[in-house]
């Protein structure tokens, strides 16, 4: 059994001393993807954000055997494009944790944020400003901002909100080439189930009005009854050409 | 040389003070203004100017009522200085989470801008000093109002060129700076508090309006030229000088408000800016 890199033990997550959601019990192995899942506002963030640490508990324990490496990816709304900084400069912002005050960066930073920006296909672009790039390609700015980290745990909120199928299709595939033969463990926020049901090894459903919270791998979750659970609907999970299709059953559709 | 201009180089020595006061000042308030104008907290400026004007009447009214001997400008400014950093602790730190950070910058101004009024209507022999306070009296700042602006902004110089990255992070996506653990709080405070301190020497020397001014301007005209991050602050530095010291000159040659004249060429200054991005669409 490998050691979690970070867990939450028999939590309540929320803010100050009131619970969102309570009985949560989560860790991320080395090499998972977690797909954390539920409504908008059903405390997705909130977990991921306590699992970072950046967000205390109200309740419960939080685990990290050891310093952990930590690449986020915000929901590419919340960074402001009005900053007049290159697509090489935000990258480079990924170094700023590990440099420590009073260090600026040397050429081995640079060195990484030039193998990041290739590992998700933007070495050109460098010097473009983010401010004037596609939303596909802020993400993937993103993206390579947290992999300048070295991270051990990349962790990403809502990263395909907003996009279109296939800008969506081409980040999950990112993702996953990004943890082909590698320990890198993937923990994403998701309001679409769809994105992840074909990239995620674990699932958890979210909702604190509901107040669920369950944990599982894909055989345990992405079956109609838990899925049920968290739509409050009846959805139905088909597999062609090994792909999974997950979609909400019934319904009129257009008269 | 026209008489007017042979007058001014002949008045040397009562301008030389106000005017580098207002050259350091407009170069330190345009460089700072570039995190202003950035982080969308234009307002946050106005509110810590109203706060150091609170600040001053303060020890005003003190003076005038409990007959202490504060109208020295150094204690005014000590003042006023407290009171800025204290307004910049509290803005920078605290953020709650059920209202939008307007509502407390904006509760901020609003009380403070009405207990300037109030306190200046308590004021007995000081009122006629509401209009320097308010628009600035560059034509009469002491030596000791520019060392002080002198010492604050090698101060801000140093604080930004030592903690550089960290502020400029922590501004830009403070989630992720968070996420990462960085003390996002604290990094708010430390510029909060250079801009805090900032203000107050620089409103005793310009007044409140022209401070708010060079706090936006220079860096608005410098941001839309789209320069870059670092040569941001370079460019609105170098334009809250040129205009502190054009309109400095301007306004004794024609005989006009200093701190409009001021405000005014700072306008001015911003605009390529803003053409150069209309034509850009």
């Amino acid at each position: 059994m490998k050691e979690p890199l970070v867990a939450i033990e028999d939590a309540a997550i929320g803010y100050g001393r009131t619970a969102l959601l309570s009985g949560i019990s989560v860790a991320v192995l080395p090499g998972d993807f977690l797909a954390m899942v539920g409504p908008n506002g059903g405390g997705k963030t909130t977990l991921l954000r306590t699992l970072l640490g950046a967000q205390p508990l109200v309740r419960g324990r939080l685990v990290r055997p050891r310093a952990l490496r930590v690449g986020y990816v915000p929901q590419r709304e919340h960074v402001d494009s009005i900053w007049p900084f290159t697509v090489g400069e935000v990258v480079l912002m990924g170094r700023v944790p590990m440099l420590g005050v009073l260090r600026s960066a040397r050429e081995a930073d640079r060195e990484v944020v030039r193998r990041a920006l290739a590992r998700v296909g933007m070495e050109d672009l460098g010097d473009r400003w983010y401010g004037e790039l596609s939303g596909g390609q802020r993400q993937r700015t993103l993206i390579a901002r947290a992999l300048a980290a070295e991270p051990e745990l990349l962790a990403l909120d809502e990263p395909t909100n907003g996009m279109d199928p296939g800008a969506e299709l081409a980040t999950m595939d990112l993702l996953r080439d990004l943890q082909a033969g590698s320990p890198l463990a993937v923990v994403m926020v998701s309001h679409r189930i769809e994105a992840v049901a074909n990239y995620a090894r674990t699932f958890a459903f979210l909702d604190k009005d509901a107040a669920l919270f369950r944990v599982g791998d894909v055989a345990e979750m992405l079956r109609p009854d838990a899925l049920a659970a968290l739509y409050r609907r009846p959805v139905e999970v088909r597999e062609e050409n090994g792909r999974r299709y997950v979609h909400a059953a019934g319904g009129e559709g257009r008269r | 040389m026209s008489d007017a201009l042979q007058a001014f180089v002949d008045a040397r020595e009562i301008w030389e003070v106000p005017l580098a006061a207002s050259v350091v000042a407009g170069a330190l308030l345009g460089a700072l203004g570039v995190y202003v104008v950035l982080r969308r907290t234009v307002f946050v400026s106005a509110a810590l100017t109203q706060l150091s004007t609170l600040g001053l009447v303060g020890t005003l009214l003190v003076e005038e009522r409990f007959h202490i001997e504060t109208e020295h400008a150094s204690e005014q400014l000590a003042v006023a200085i407290a009171v800025s950093a204290v307004g910049a602790l509290l803005l920078g730190a605290f953020r709650p989470r059920r209202l939008p950070a307007e509502a407390t910058v904006g509760a901020t101004w609003v009380v403070a801008s009405a207990l300037v009024v109030l306190g200046v209507s308590r004021l007995v022999h000081a009122a006629h000093d509401l209009q320097g306070l308010v628009f600035g009296n560059a034509v009469a700042v002491p030596a000791s109002d520019l060392a002080v602006i002198a010492v604050v902004a090698a101060l801000a110089t140093a604080v930004h060129a030592a903690f550089g990255k960290e502020l400029a992070f922590t501004s830009f996506d403070p989630e992720t700076a968070q996420a990462l653990g960085m003390r996002v709080r604290l990094w708010d405070v430390v510029l909060f508090l250079t801009i805090g301190v900032a203000i107050p020497p620089a409103a005793r020397a310009l007044g409140a309006l022209p401070v708010f001014a060079f706090l936006t301007l220079p860096a608005a005209g410098a941001l839309m030229l789209r320069v870059g991050f670092r040569p941001a602050f370079a460019l609105a530095a170098s334009f809250g000088v040129l205009a502190a010291s054009a309109g400095y000159v301007l306004s004794w040659l024609w005989e006009i408000p200093t701190g409009a004249t001021m405000v005014a060429l700072a306008a001015a200054l911003a605009v390529p800016g803003a053409m150069w991005r209309l034509a850009r669409g």
